[in-house]
């Protein structure tokens, strides 16, 4: 049986005494074996993905909370879903998709928590990237993306969606167009508009440079 | 020459932009002007990176996912899956899918030359039942056009044709002994024509 066969390989490297020392099974491997009764596949599928899952989330809810919330029900959701997962597109782009979609019945239009966007809080973050940065550069920087990151919230979903997935998920359009079940084209002009409404957004509030 | 479509513009943004295209923006400026915009907005947007969270964090998600999941009833595949028949699921309900509605077409002519309903002939004169003659139902025809013109799945699909995976264990229960072999041996062929 191919689950049996599956998770034999797998585990046939594992030692005594360690979770899984495993040859690097594929997801499609690891749907299998998990679908065949091994729990612990899908928690390498969580290990795996999670940082994924996790930032995109934070994309749409703009806090830490709130996007810990949802990467978990991403996960919940990807696990009850994962008998329908025919493997036509890759698990990454089949989280994604359930993942823009738990973001967006669960954030809609909602605007990031205030806590969220203390740019002092921020540039603390983000100083750990920059550390040969100045702490007033840091600061405006980080008061730069707290002012990117409150506009992105208030664009359209289907705008706010592709920019998400193209700039800090570097997606291809073909794999968005997939994720969100529109054409190529779609794609492009939702992206388009979304970087014009993203300019206009930051002009309204006085923060356009 | 015209200005750039919006597709063009994020092709440019891309750099994928074909030249002869992106030389229009040496003699626009409002092309110019846009692209610029556009191109300042995206470098904004990208220097807002996600904060990366407590490497800490990351077992803290595993273990409220592992948590969350205990309640939750362990996912089966289904029966086509679990013995590998996954390649040859779409070959199989088209075959179920055709041999259901011969059987059905068939079943129904034969009972209502056997047994004509009263009220059927009450209203025959009003609306003339294409079974009666042996004739596909008008329900029946979309399909009937799709099974035998040689199509695919992806056309059985675009006709709105769908097979659940516990309507295929529903329709192969109801085969015949016949139909049964005859399924088997579409199976065996499809097997051989995967592997190959």
């Amino acid at each position: 049986m191919l689950t049996t066969r599956v998770w034999s390989r797998i585990t046939a490297c594992a030692e005594p005494g360690y979770k899984v020392t495993v040859t690097n099974p594929t997801d499609a491997e690891l749907v299998e074996a998990c679908l065949g009764g091994r729990r612990d596949a899908f928690d390498e599928l969580v290990e795996r993905h999670q940082r994924q899952v996790y930032q995109l989330c934070f994309r749409f809810a703009g806090n830490h909370e709130d996007a810990s919330d949802l990467a978990q029900d991403v996960f919940v959701r990807a696990y009850r879903g994962l008998k329908g997962f025919k493997g036509q597109s890759s698990l990454g782009t089949w989280l994604y998709r359930i993942g823009v979609n738990v973001c967006l019945n669960k954030v809609g239009t909602k605007t990031p928590k205030p806590g969220s966007l203390d740019p002092l809080l921020a540039a603390s973050d983000e100083r750990i990237a920059a550390p040969d940065e100045s702490a007033s550069d840091a600061l405006l920087r980080a008061e730069r993306a707290v002012q990117v990151r409150a506009a992105i919230a208030r664009l359209p979903k289907k705008q706010r969606s592709t920019l998400i997935l193209r700039v800090y998920h570097e997606l291809p359009h073909e794999e968005i167009a997939g994720i969100l079940g529109s054409s190529v084209g779609a794609v492009k002009a939702n992206f388009f508009h979304a970087l014009n409404n993203l300019k206009r957004l930051m002009r309204e509030a006085g923060t356009d440079r | 020459m015209t200005h750039l479509s919006e597709a063009e513009f994020v092709d440019l943004i891309d750099e994928a932009l074909a030249p002869a295209r992106a030389a229009h923006l040496d003699t626009c400026a409002a092309c110019r002007e846009q692209a610029a915009a556009l191109g300042a907005m995206l470098h904004d947007t990208a220097a807002a990176e996600t904060p990366e969270p407590s490497p800490l964090f990351w077992d803290h998600l595993q273990a409220r996912v592992r948590t969350a999941i205990d309640v939750e009833p362990r996912p089966v595949a289904s029966w086509w899956r679990r013995e590998g028949f996954g390649a040859v699921v779409p070959a199989a309900a088209a075959a179920a899918l055709l041999v259901a509605v011969l059987s059905g077409v068939v079943q129904r002519a034969t009972q209502e030359e056997r047994t004509p309903a009263p009220q059927l002939a009450a209203n025959a004169a009003v609306v003339p039942d294409p079974g009666v003659d042996g004739t596909l139902d008008p329900a029946d025809a979309d399909v009937w056009d799709v099974l035998t013109s040689g199509s695919s799945i992806d056309d059985a699909s675009g006709a709105g044709l769908r097979a659940q995976p516990a309507a295929i264990d529903h329709a192969v229960q109801r085969l015949s002994r016949a139909e049964l072999t005859e399924l088997g041996r579409l199976l065996e062929a499809e097997l051989k024509r995967s592997s190959n």
